[in-house]
């Protein structure tokens, strides 16, 4: 298998498969049987707390864990058991690991020297690399001489100059302050899309992962939670770590039955019927504090508090309420009006039936 | 441990990794543990006066140095030496140590290269500066001399000069072994006991004194073995009249040419070295 | 930790006598290589440089410094060359029992020397290996491995794997991986261990003392003999000749390995 990888040629299946892929360690198991598929040109990203597997299964698909059980196909090709350079993958890594010793230019150039291309051939690429990353002027540099945004660059241009079938990469936002990373952000996906390339993300911050990628695989304790859009994610969360992992949450625990959930000091109606000890879970902004009862198409849930507390948060208000025994989190935007709720004051939270998540099981 | 549990990307071939490992393994087991092994089995034998070997394992050679009273009191001279040179080194070493601790920046970096580099160079060129030093008409004759005094002591030849010279060529270690050990050292422990109504010379006798234990015992252990397994610093500071364990080996190896008396005694220092590390270990565990 | 108060004045003033008395024979030779008198007299009446003359027309002193270089020289190259692929296969290839390893590498630097010296004279003998300069290089080198294998592994360990982890998923194979990654990084640790193989090899006395012969000698074991018997200034004056190479070696060492930390970095 030559190191210049696979022909770019229309395959039986493109994008990439995880076929059972686990990882065990003699104390613990990393990944448990992982199943997905990650469409061609796709960018999916790996969500969950540290610990969840994320990382290590990135790194069995770069062949950099060995693979306990289990298969990798990348665009029709088995990976499993073929070592990390001959993957014809593309990886940014946290700490961009840079070859310190390398200028910008040699750094990029480094993946083509491998591919045994002719040195006209890698001057155009390495070029095109740093256009496309915005560093023009800066090729002579050492990677000491960068900034961390900078160094991000070369890292990702060394990735895409030698036109992998497949991109990973591995929390390589983590060590940029905010607003940097949400400038990377847009342009890593900005030139994903227009490469076309099939890419995997791995983070453990979900805004990142809600405003970047096509689709999120949320793991936790090495096993896939959820595989779906952003929305799907955030709309109809498939279990309580979901609902609050992505996006927050109110957690209500209570027994329900039938149509009713009863809790300590209140009541809630739910679409689908339930029996025994579930968890509602209620997004605090789809929360309204009513001020008199306001006729509405659909079902609606009232519960009647008080005011715990009330924090100006800029662009929304938030109030803490508590309604027998536990608080919920009502989080409005600020439309400017000047009534903000008082410490004590008697309130009734308001919101719709259908979004009430309701999940089995004791929280 | 050099070598973490985490798996390398590197994994595969072992005999790639044994290719690799096989010089170092020949020379170590060729070079190191053959003739360690060689040489104790050597101790089990006896060699006549002329040298040659009567074949055979026996005792003989062990009973007659351990009974002999020459060698009896070769091994005290040579254990009494080098604990007073350790317990000097502990007393000279300490307040140089503890200065560093204390200093920061360039000016401790310059001290620790100036504390380092003794031992860059060779032990005759140390050993001789001391013969220099501690000579008649050498610096300190000399300087007592325009004093007024005549020096009516031999600093040199004799087992005084030894001991000075050893002393000082050993302090670099120690003042690295109790750097080292003074990790725990923390300032703030020795405030609170300032605050706390200790005076200076207690707080560094309750406090400082106790935390840089690990130190003091490391830093002993390590001049000890290194003063009684010590050749050349006796053996040109003493002038060639001073016997000490290792000076013994040399002669009964290269002179006398009695092998199995030269592996006994070089048994003889590894005994004493083994008990010094149980005696470390036994303290480390009860004072610390 | 840095303590923010500095050392008290009485602690200043010990430490520094002590001091003194640590760095006393250095301080004493090198005034003493320039004296001008016939015999050992600290201070020197006159001074002049005839002891450093005096230096070459010792034929026997002469010849020994050329075989210590040439040993130093040779020790330092097969230290390193046994010893890199050894820590290599240590610390990134993970063998098994790799820690135990280790701990019989680095056994000689536990013994005392003059048990190992006469350890390998008894072997050497038997082998015919005495006075011979490869017997002496074979001796040098059982010493300076230890230290090579260590100073090595241990700059080995230090270099995060990422940049060898992301040479791999370039298309790296993993000699590629050595040669154009792990090596140009590791290039202080080399340039430190080789010179620590050379002053440690040009400086052994012990061992050498016991391996040479008659018609081969190094130059520690033949100041070892001149100080033995006649105690004149000559030996100040080698003394001051080494440890002014000494000092350029480390600063020669500290300049390429700080100029390539500075590229690492």
């Amino acid at each position: 298998m030559s190191a210049q990888g696979p022909s770019k040629q229309p395959c039986a299946r493109p994008g990439i498969q995880l076929e059972n892929l686990r990882k065990t360690y003699p104390d613990n198991v990393a990944v448990d049987d992982l199943n997905l598929t990650v469409g061609k040109g796709e960018l999916v990203a790996f969500l969950g707390p540290s610990g969840c597997g994320k990382t290590t299964s990135l790194r069995m698909i770069a062949g950099l864990t060995p693979i306990t059980s289990g298969r990798v196909v990348v665009d029709g090709r088995d990976l499993t058991g073929l070592p990390v350079f001959r993957r014809d993958i593309g990886m940014v890594f946290q700490n961009y690991a840079l070859f310190p010793h390398l200028d910008v230019r040699r750094n990029i150039a480094f993946g083509l020297e491998m591919r045994k291309l002719s040195s006209a051939e890698i001057a155009r690429r390495v070029n095109e690399a740093i256009a496309l990353v915005q560093l023009q002027g800066r090729e002579g540099r050492r990677p000491a001489e960068l900034s961390g945004g900078q160094q991000q660059r070369v890292a990702l241009a060394r990735a895409l100059a030698i036109q992998p079938s497949l991109l990973l990469f591995d929390e390589p936002l983590s060590n940029l302050d905010a607003k940097l990373r949400e400038e990377m952000r847009k342009e890593i996906r900005d030139i994903q899309k227009r490469l076309g390339i099939t890419a995997i993300f791995v983070t453990h911050d979900q805004v990142e992962a809600l405003t970047m990628c096509d689709r999120i695989a949320v793991l936790n304790h090495g096993r896939l939670e959820q595989l779906g859009t952003p929305q799907e994610l955030y709309e109809r969360p498939a279990t309580p770590f979901v609902a609050s992992f992505i996006g927050r949450t109110n957690r209500l625990a209570g027994q329900a039955r039938g149509k009713v959930v009863e809790g300590a000091g209140w009541q809630l109606a739910i679409a689908e019927p339930h029996h025994g000890a579930v968890e509602v879970m209620v997004r605090p902004h789809r929360m309204k504090l009513a001020q008199s009862t306001v006729a509405s198409p659909e079902a609606v849930n009232r519960v009647k508090g008080n005011v715990v507390r009330c924090i100006y948060a800029g662009e929304v208000i938030q109030t803490d309420v508590d309604i027998g025994g536990q608080i919920i989190t009502v989080e409005q935007p600020n439309a400017g009006s000047e009534v903000t709720p008082e410490p004590g004051q008697a309130v009734e939270v308001t919101f719709l039936v259908r979004d009430s998540l309701v999940y089995s099981g004791a929280a | 441990m050099l070598v973490s549990a985490e798996e390398s990307f590197l994994r595969g071939s072992t005999g790639g990794a044994a290719m690799l490992l096989l010089p170092i393994i020949v020379i170590s087991l060729v070079g190191f543990v053959a003739p360690v092994v060689n040489l104790l089995v050597f101790s089990f034998q006896k060699a006549e006066a002329t040298g040659a070997l009567l074949g055979g394992f026996t005792f003989d050679t062990w009973h007659d140095v351990i009974t002999d009273p020459y060698y009896r009191e070769l091994i005290a001279n040579s254990v009494g030496a080098s604990l007073l040179i350790t317990v000097l080194d502990l007393v000279l070493s300490y307040p140089i140590a503890l200065y560093l601790h204390r200093s920061s920046g360039l000016r401790r970096t310059i001290l620790l290269v100036l504390v380092i580099s003794p031992l860059l160079l060779s032990a005759v060129v140390r050993t001789y500066g001391w013969i220099a030093i501690l000579a008649d008409n050498g610096l300190i004759d000399q300087l007592l001399a325009k004093l007024g005094i005549i020096n009516p002591y031999r600093m040199v030849f004799n087992m005084l000069g030894v001991v000075i010279g050893l002393t000082e060529i050993l302090m670099p270690y120690m003042i690295l072994a109790l750097l080292a050990g003074f990790g725990r050292l923390d300032l703030r422990a020795e405030e609170a006991a300032a605050t706390l109504g200790a005076r200076p010379f207690v707080v560094f006798r309750r406090v400082t004194l106790p935390l840089s234990l690990p130190g003091i015992l490391l830093g002993s252990l390590l001049c000890f073995v290194l003063a009684i397994s010590s050749f050349i610093t006796p053996k040109l500071l003493g002038g060639g009249r001073i016997f000490l364990l290792a000076t013994e080996i040399y002669d009964q190896a290269i002179v006398t040419l009695n092998w199995p008396v030269a592996a006994t005694l070089s048994g003889l220092i590894l005994a004493i070295f083994g008990v010094a590390l149980v005696a470390y270990t036994r303290l480390l565990a009860r004072l610390v | 930790m840095t303590d923010e108060k500095p050392p008290s004045r009485g602690l200043t003033v010990l430490a520094m006598l002590l001091f003194l008395f640590l760095l006393a024979p250095v301080l004493v030779v090198v005034p003493l290589s320039f004296s001008g008198d016939a015999y050992l007299s600290f201070p020197p009446s006159s001074w002049s440089f005839h002891w450093y003359k005096q230096i070459l027309a010792e034929p026997k002193i002469v010849s020994a410094f050329g075989t210590s270089l040439l040993l130093a020289c040779s020790t330092m190259t097969i230290s390193v060359a046994v010893g890199l692929p050894a820590a290599y296969a240590l610390v990134r290839l993970k063998v098994r029992g790799a820690n135990l390893l280790m701990s019989l590498f680095t056994a000689p630097l536990l013994l005392p020397s003059i048990v190992l010296a006469i350890a390998i004279l008894v072997i050497f003998a038997s082998l015919g290996m005495l006075g011979t300069f490869k017997g002496l290089l074979a001796g040098h080198v059982i010493v300076t491995l230890p230290y090579a294998v260590r100073i090595l592994s241990t700059a080995l360990a230090g270099l995060p794997i990422a940049c060898e982890e992301a040479a791999a998923t370039l298309g790296a194979s993993p000699t590629v991986v050595f040669y154009r990654v792990t090596l140009p990084l590791m290039l202080p640790g080399l340039v430190a261990t080789a010179a620590l193989a050379f002053l440690v090899s040009f400086d052994e006395v012990v061992l050498s003392l016991f391996l040479s012969g008659p018609r081969l000698s190094t130059l520690p074991v033949e100041m070892f003999h001149y100080v033995e018997t006649r105690t004149d200034p000559l030996i100040a004056a080698l003394s001051c000749i080494l440890v002014v190479a000494t000092l350029v070696i480390v600063l020669v060492v500290d300049r390429t390995a700080g100029l390539a930390r500075t590229f690492a970095r």
